[in-house]
């Protein structure tokens, strides 16, 4: 067995390890040995998915482990394993080092919990990174799905941590409606797949028709698991879990799954135009609509909520036009200014027990570590130049310009102008000017569990930009950077939102959402769509199951009825021949034997 | 005496077995009436095999009068069951086999 297989090994396994030695409860009722237990297994996942990402950097050549999983008669129908290649290896880096961040971030912002529950939510982390890296390093697409599957379970548990609260409880169940109905996708794509190729390769070669036909149902996966609208509505109501759920959850891992499934299958996607043409309109789409959503929002998560889905449009659009590298590495930066964001917003809700921006303000004097991730977090998400997302986002709008007349560039565009303005207004109205409340002024720094991750957040969401070229080199592609009208356009419309935020909120006004702004409230309703589905549920699904209801009472079971009826009657009807005289009973036999004689005789 | 005269007189008994199976009240009558019927039987057991030649008949009429004997004794008990329930072995009296 090769190094890089032993590493994936390692780093698939640790953290079941970890989830296994979790499963008997009074492992996890004493609350802190499960979390030691959970983020040893979380660091000897990282550690050992950094040193694989080493090794893929100096030689990339792509590795399987692959042994026979499901039989049929003498033919295996799928393997299972591990495949190692730059995507791999790049990915599980990442979401090895955020989940680890976001569970040492946890020992903080969880420590008031009782602790049985403490240890129950570390044992979940165990299970989710477990499930993602099964997912990140599945050698087949059947594989893939299994894990794609274990994350929807373990978000499930994860987004319904307070499941005694109704609010998260309700979202949790619709999380995993909404990403199952999408997953029917995956798996009648698979079906499909299989029928057509006889595997489950993600390079298999298929008739122009059947790839689309295939990719058209992995889309519908994608959408549902990278919160795409229509679909999306899943993901703001996905907030109600605890923050730093939040952040494993929303920037590095489960809505990463839909594109990385993107990504991964990038052989057969690039197969048929129809569906990269859907997806390009569909992500500009969502990006620009869930940035206009992003405008209106007070509180901090749901902010964070609608400029995810809006920053996953941008992966999806880039995915769309053919870039790889550009959804790829956006995704990448993506996942550690966003998980950056949210621990840093879960830092701030911590000290002033609010999520409304209302509530904040100031908090830049008096939590100023937390401030400064949060600053460096928002600049690059907004794509200021010199910050990771700058570089990523250059890409995706590189890929995208000129594509279907130049109309998704442009929505990209205006979404990046948005995504700067939103997250300029919860800057200044959040971490300065003067605080709203006494909450606010008696905020203070969290202790050193929080801080540590949130350096190094900051950090990589920094730098990482300037690591374009070999990540670029892991996925076989080249990377220089120009400056050409694309990163000016960018760069000047990142500045111009901040600018205008600055201008508008910036200024002592404490207005969260200024009347010129909430018409797009009022039109681009976030419930609007919630009520769309309400609507079909009432009105169609509803409908039709009380037809169906209606058939079975009254038809199929009115026949069993009437079957049983009529036995009922006719028994009492032929009742009265049975006279308990024996007599009787010899006439009976006598006339039969007669009968029986006559037959024979006469035939 | 031949062979049809023989089945004749046993032809002549079932009838006589059958009429007063079916019209006699008493429980002993009945009785009385089925050895009648078992007998036509058992006579012509034996005809066949005295014109037929073999002795397979008188086997068989061995066995059934074998048979009618155990057949008597289970008659007899119920007669004698039924007569120390309600002190008559009117049959028309008897009407619980039902339901």
């Amino acid at each position: 067995m090769s190094p890089p297989i032993l590493l994936a090994l390692v780093a698939l396994f640790a953290p079941a390890v970890a989830a296994l030695l979790l499963v008997p409860p009074a492992a996890r009722r004493q609350g802190w040995p499960a979390a030691v237990v959970c983020i040893l297994g979380s660091v000897v996942s990282f550690g050992a998915a950094l040193a694989l990402l080493a090794n893929q950097l100096g030689d990339p050549t792509p590795q399987t482990l692959a042994v026979p999983w499901l039989h049929a008669g003498t033919a295996v129908v799928a393997e299972a394993g591990v495949h190692v290649d730059g995507v791999a290896a790049s990915m599980l880096a990442v979401v090895t080092l955020v989940a680890l961040c976001v569970q040492v971030f946890s020992l903080g912002y969880m420590h008031d919990e009782p602790a049985p529950a403490f240890g129950r939510y570390f044992a979940y982390h165990a299970l989710f990174l477990f499930s993602m890296n099964v997912l990140v390093v599945a050698p087949n697409l059947l594989q893939l799905f299994v894990g794609w599957e274990l994350v929807g379970v373990t978000s499930y548990l994860l987004i319904g941590f307070y499941f005694r609260k109704p609010s998260a409880a309700h979202a949790a169940v619709k999380a995993f409606w909404v990403t199952k109905f999408a997953d029917m996708g995956f798996l009648f794509g698979l079906l499909t797949l299989y029928c057509a190729s006889g595997g489950f390769r993600w390079d298999a070669q298929l008739a122009p028709e059947t790839a689309t036909a295939v990719t058209l149902l992995f889309f519908l996966a994608v959408v549902g698991k990278s919160a795409q609208f229509p679909l999306h509505v899943w993901l703001p109501d996905a907030m109600e879990g605890p923050t730093p759920v939040s952040a494993l959850l929303h920037a590095a891992t489960m809505v990463a799954a839909g594109v990385f499934l993107v990504v991964r299958a990038n052989p057969l996607f690039a197969q048929s135009e129809t569906t990269r043409t859907l997806m390009l309109g569909l992500g500009a789409g969502t990006a620009l609509f869930a940035a206009l959503l992003a405008l209106v929002q007070t509180d901090i998560k749901k902010v964070l909520a609608y400029s995810t889905c809006s920053q996953l449009g941008y992966m999806v659009a880039a995915l769309g036009a053919g870039s790889v590298l550009g959804g790829f590495f956006h995704l990448t930066t993506h996942a550690f200014f966003k998980a950056l964001l949210f621990l840093a917003a879960g830092s701030a809700i911590h000290a002033v027990h609010s999520n409304e921006i209302g509530a904040m303000g100031g908090l830049a004097k008096r939590m100023p570590l937390t401030a400064a991730a949060f600053v460096i977090g928002a600049l690059s998400l907004a794509g200021i130049p010199g910050f990771s997302g700058f570089f990523s986002k250059d890409l995706v709008l590189e890929a995208v310009e000129g594509k279907l007349g130049s109309v998704p560039w442009a929505a990209l565009l205006a979404t990046a102008f948005l995504t700067a303005f939103y997250m300029g207004k919860v800057v200044f109205v959040a971490f300065f000017g003067e605080p709203s409340g006494e909450n606010a002024k008696h905020a203070h720094e969290p202790g050193w569990s929080m801080r540590g991750p949130l350096v190094i957040l900051a950090i990589l969401s920094l730098v990482l930009g300037y690591f374009a070229a070999p990540f670029a080199k892991l996925h076989g592609e080249t990377y220089h950077f120009e400056v050409g009208l694309g990163p000016i356009l960018g760069a000047t419309l990142g500045v111009g939102g901040f600018a205008a935020a600055y201008l508008v909120f910036g200024r002592g006004k404490r207005e969260t959402v200024p009347a010129p702004m909430a018409w797009i409230g009022r039109i681009a309703n976030a419930g609007i769509v919630d009520r769309i589905y309400e609507l079909g549920y009432r009105r169609v699904t509803l409908v039709f199951a009380d037809a169906l209801a209606w058939f079975d009472r009254y038809v199929v079971d009115g026949l069993i009825n009437l079957l049983g009826y009529s036995t009922l009657e006719a028994g009492a009807a032929a009742r009265p021949i049975q006279t308990g005289l024996a007599t009787d009973y010899v006439t009976a036999v006598v006339v039969g034997a007669v009968c029986v004689a006559a037959w024979a005789v006469t035939r | 005496m031949t062979l049809s005269t023989c089945l004749l007189l046993a032809t002549a008994l079932f009838a006589v077995g059958i009429y007063g199976l079916l019209t006699r009240r008493q429980a002993m009558a009945v009785l009385l009436c089925i050895e009648l019927m078992a007998n036509a039987a058992n006579l012509c057991f034996v005809a066949f095999s005295r014109f037929r030649g073999g002795v397979t008949g008188q086997v068989f009429a061995a066995f059934s009068i074998a048979l009618t004997v155990a057949e008597v004794a289970v008659g007899l008990a119920i007669v004698i069951l039924l007569y120390r329930s309600r002190g008559d072995t009117r049959l028309d009296l008897a009407s619980e086999m039902k339901e």
